[in-house]
């Protein structure tokens, strides 16, 4: 049993090494979020012009269903490898202005802002069929009557069903998020020291894994609160649609 | 620019002919809904469109503002093509002109009574916040609903919610109104409220197309009523006639089956 704890939680060891890890965490967080809002974003851009009307339309639908059939088809850790290598690569090379194709904004590194858009283009995809998933929930009528009272399909969309659409797909959205934020340890395999790469590190250098057993602590810390307020939304939608309001 | 002004200044006077609609044809593959329409839209004209479910009666008014695009015939507005047999044209104008009241309410759930009139007239019409507000507050207390502006449509009855939902067609200052079985989700001690709304908006000289079930409100409020059945209009005429007299015999059947329980 003493081998069990000193090998998983100890303590000192922990306490020793709280600070290494705890600045992975940070960095895990902040491409978390940073590349959780973008994902965000660019899933609702992908949704929104996979619902354009019209027959002249139709190549932009198509190539978005072909985008979200790539980027969900192909692992995110090739999607992190392919875009560093690639955009380094025409750097280099001179394809691509340097501040481009090895990106230092903001003061992080370049693996940081690669992986905020492999996260993008992923977790994008991921996302625009959650919100079309939503976007299809909103019934057909609530079109009609804003349709009927002249609005455009931008306008209707924008005022009225994307609203409706969202608040309908926070919880699946949520579950995206928490997923995301676990796939940002994917991002050291290209040196980010993250939460994970940190335990990593210690384990190299002192063969304790009680590294690894913080980062997962601190993975906790965030997931478990969201877990519950996935819970509690979806309470929250429950007793609206008793109400009567889908 | 030019081509939006025609319609909205363009005059008509009460009686002339505001929408001609002229072998109006409406099929999903196969299945005709509407084989040949011919119908002449009076302005102040009070129409009642009855008929058996599956004649076309409710396709048809959705015809008219183009929710559904037609296969074949053309709709006119004020002398203007609004739909030529293949697409719409001047569509924006005419779903300016028209306001439509569904059988479902259609609110918008996320949104109180009062932001429901509002939205359309802030994006569509183009008024300021204010004076949209002040619109819809008054077309509200014009349905009996003074003191259900900042309600949300989840906390009003079905009466309640449709009849916001007139207000907030009404806000629109349109031309035509088009009731589609408005009266049909609505518990029975809740009906009269609505339609005593569209009653005063008959008697305040509003040009009105109703698919109802309701012969009575029919017989007292429409100048002309309309019996469809598979596709054609059946029947049309003032409700004495039609209702009190019908010369057809599927017409006859209908009111028959509508009026004898």
């Amino acid at each position: 049993m003493d081998v069990f704890f000193d090998t998983f939680f100890n303590f000192q060891f922990m306490a020793d090494h709280f600070q290494y890890v705890l600045d992975g965490f940070w960095l895990t967080i902040k491409l978390s979020l940073v590349g959780g809002i973008c994902a965000l974003i660019w899933g609702l851009i992908l949704a929104v012009l996979r619902q354009l009307p019209g027959r002249a339309l139709a190549p932009v639908r198509a190539l978005v269903i072909g985008y979200i059939d790539v980027f969900r088809g192909i692992p995110l850790l090739l999607v992190i490898l392919l875009l560093s290598s690639g955009l380094a690569t025409m750097a280099t090379q001179g394809a691509i202005p340097r501040e481009i194709g090895i990106p230092e904004w903001f003061g992080e590194s370049d693996p940081f802002w690669y992986g905020v858009m492999a996260l993008t283009l992923t977790y994008g995809a991921y996302m625009a069929e959650v919100y079309r998933a939503g976007i299809e929930a909103v019934p057909q009528g609530q079109t009609e009557a804003a349709r009927s009272l002249g609005m455009s399909h931008g306008q209707a969309m924008r005022f009225v069903i994307i609203p409706q659409a969202v608040r309908k797909v926070i919880p699946p959205l949520l579950n995206d998020y928490i997923a995301l934020m676990k796939d940002t340890a994917l991002v050291s395999v290209i040196g980010l020291v993250e939460a994970v790469q940190a335990g990593r590190d210690l384990y190299s250098e002192f063969y304790v894994p009680s590294g690894y057993t913080l980062g997962a602590i601190f993975f906790l810390i965030v997931t478990i609160p969201l877990a519950r307020l996935v819970d509690w939304q979806i309470k929250k939608q429950h007793e609206k649609f008793q109400r009567g309001m889908p | 620019m030019s081509e939006e002004s025609t319609l909205l200044e363009k005059e008509v006077a009460r009686g002339e002919t505001i929408m001609t609609v002229s072998s109006l044809k409406k099929s999903y593959g196969k299945l005709e809904v509407l084989r040949d329409i011919d119908l002449d839209i009076k302005k102040g004209e009070v129409i009642c469109i009855l008929g058996p479910s599956g004649s076309g009666k409710s396709t048809m008014l959705r015809c008219l503002n183009l929710l559904e695009l037609p296969t074949g015939g053309t709709v006119t507005l004020k002398g203007e093509t609004v739909f030529d047999g293949e697409k719409p044209k001047n569509l924006d104008e005419l779903r300016r002109e028209t306001g439509m009241v569904f059988q479902s309410f259609n609110l918008f759930p996320n949104m109180s009574a009062k932001q429901n009139v509002s939205i359309a007239q802030i994006r569509v019409r183009g008024r300021k916040k204010d004076e949209a507000d002040k619109r819809s507050i008054e077309q509200l207390g014009k349905v009996g609903l003074d003191e259900k502006v900042d309600e949300y449509p989840d906390r009003l009855s079905g009466g309640q919610q449709q009849r916001v939902a007139i207000a907030r067609a009404l806000a629109m200052d349109p031309e035509i109104m088009l009731f589609d079985e408005v009266t049909s989700a609505l518990d029975p001690e809740l009906v009269k409220g609505v339609l005593d709304v569209m009653r005063e908006l008959a008697d305040s000289g509003m040009t009105m197309l109703c698919v109802t079930h309701e012969i009575g409100f029919a017989r007292e409020v429409a100048d002309r009523v309309i019996f469809m059945d598979g596709g054609y209009i059946v029947e049309q005429g003032p409700p004495d006639n039609v209702l009190g007299n019908p010369q057809e015999e599927r017409t006859q059947q209908f009111l028959g089956l509508v009026l004898d329980h």
